[in-house]
């Protein structure tokens, strides 16, 4: 037991993580998740909520490198891990990452919901695999839900994204 | 969102001594991809949840002629392995078309198993194969076939201190095939229907058959009397359609949001067929 965990319905501690390259840390109470920490304590409302249950990806972020949905991540298991979000792409002086410039280039986004967490997922399919084709863009993005594109611009742009990423001096 | 007491053990102990202190309504959780969404749906009551997460020793792979998974380990962890797609064919088939990649890189084999669905996509492969459980507690360790361990919707022959830690899946034999398949409406989709089939082939005839159907009945479904057809038999089309009958009569599905009552008996009879050719195909490749 750690000191905060008196039990009962308001059991809390101070969790320390990275986000996005910074160590940070949060009082947080036991049944928040990871993405709800992220909007409100640490204002980084790119990961956005869209059904609450792991199935639209809206609240995708990367873990230690893993895609995983915010929504269903306890808060209380990132202690010590290293947390990315959309905001953690964009370089020095605001410049975008090749993946959001591809998105941005092939007409990837449309309202701009679905996009935080499909640029997301489409960073842990390249970082795994640099050069899928259509069938492997379109299972690394299955979970990920896009009302607007019909998705055709969405796999166009993870293809812009990969040729760019491969054009670039390894980091 | 409903608030709850969130533990993380880091020994079995620890989480036995957990659950048994707890006055309210407590779970383990592994992965948590299904508990805490039923939370939030207000479908399951929990006042505290005991992660199961940073337990050692429960995320172990061993293969020495049978496999052995930890209950903790992650689908992703399953769908990027050769050597248990060599294996265990038809537990990597369920692997890769369960939930996304976001689900699946945190939900683990045994969470999947242990949320009792008559849908759970590992639970037809691993029946067919006739896994083992292994079910510890304050009490002890006790293994138990995994054909007794559903026993109604969502509910599982294991006590509320229990924690499922291994899977011990058998050597599949030369000259068999194992297949698994699945229906669902889009590529997220719970089981609309899912089954598995493992023929053991002697020369054109089968010598051993194991059907499992599953979100068709209250629990993932054995068809031991389809089985007693096939075995003895050389697999073929007048086979086949016997096959179908007889499954259509065995299993008890239910109309809900996914699909009808109607769909899904003549889907499991179709289902089953094909598994039966794939597993057969399969079982002459080896």
């Amino acid at each position: 037991m750690r000191p905060g965990d008196e039990g009962g319905k308001h059991m809390k501690r101070v969790i320390e993580f990275i986000l996005n390259g910074n160590g940070v840390s949060a009082e947080v109470a036991s049944h928040k998740m990871l993405l709800e920490v992220l909007r409100d304590t640490f204002e980084m409302t790119g990961t956005k909520e869209g059904c609450g249950q792991g199935e639209c990806g809206a609240c995708t972020v990367m873990i230690d490198g893993v895609s995983i949905n915010a929504c269903l991540y306890p808060a209380f298991e990132v202690e010590g891990k290293s947390v990315t979000t959309v905001e953690g792409l964009v370089g020095e002086g605001g410049k975008l990452h090749p993946i959001q410039e591809a998105f941005v280039e092939k007409g990837g986004i449309q309202c701009g919901f679905c996009s935080p967490g499909m640029i997301l997922s489409a960073k842990a399919l390249l970082d795994e695999n640099p050069a899928p084709n259509e069938d492997e863009i379109k299972r690394g993005i299955s979970g990920n839900l896009c009302r607007c594109t019909g998705y055709v611009q969405i796999v166009d742009s993870i293809k812009e994204a990969a040729t760019r990423l491969s054009g670039q001096d390894p980091a | 969102m409903k608030k709850f007491d969130y533990y993380q053990p880091k020994s079995l102990r620890e989480a036995y001594g957990l659950m048994e202190k707890q006055k309210g309504e407590a779970r383990y959780i592994a992965g948590g991809t299904d508990i805490i969404w039923r939370v939030k749906q207000g479908l399951i009551q929990a006042d505290a949840l005991i992660s199961l997460r940073g337990i050692e020793g429960l995320d172990g792979i061993r293969l020495n002629g049978h496999l052995t998974l930890g209950s903790m380990v992650l689908f992703r962890t399953v769908e990027r392995s050769a050597d248990l797609a060599r294996a265990c064919p038809s537990l990597a088939q369920a692997v890769s078309v369960l939930a996304n990649p976001q689900v699946r890189n945190i939900a683990t084999i045994g969470g999947n198993l242990c949320n009792g669905a008559p849908s759970a996509d590992c639970a037809p492969p691993l029946m067919a194969l006739e896994a083992v459980l292994t079910l510890e507690g304050p009490g002890g360790k006790r293994e138990v076939p995994i054909g007794a361990f559903f026993k109604g919707p969502g509910e599982t022959c294991m006590d509320k201190t229990e924690v499922l830690t291994q899977i011990t899946i058998p050597e599949m034999a030369a000259d068999s095939g194992a297949v698994f398949l699945k229906k669902g409406r889009v590529s997220q989709d719970i089981s609309i229907v899912n089954a598995a089939a493992l023929l053991v082939m002697e020369g054109k005839v089968c010598r051993k058959c194991r059907l499992v159907v599953g979100a068709v009945a209250p629990v993932p479904l054995r068809l031991t009397d389809v089985e007693k057809m096939v075995e003895g038999q050389e697999v073929g089309p007048e086979l086949l359609d016997r096959v179908g009958n007889r499954v259509e009569q065995a299993v008890s599905p239910i109309t809900d949001v996914r699909s009808t009552e109607e769909y899904r008996r003549a889907l499991s009879a179709a289902l089953v067929k094909r598994a039966i050719q794939q597993a057969h195909r399969r079982a002459l490749k080896r």
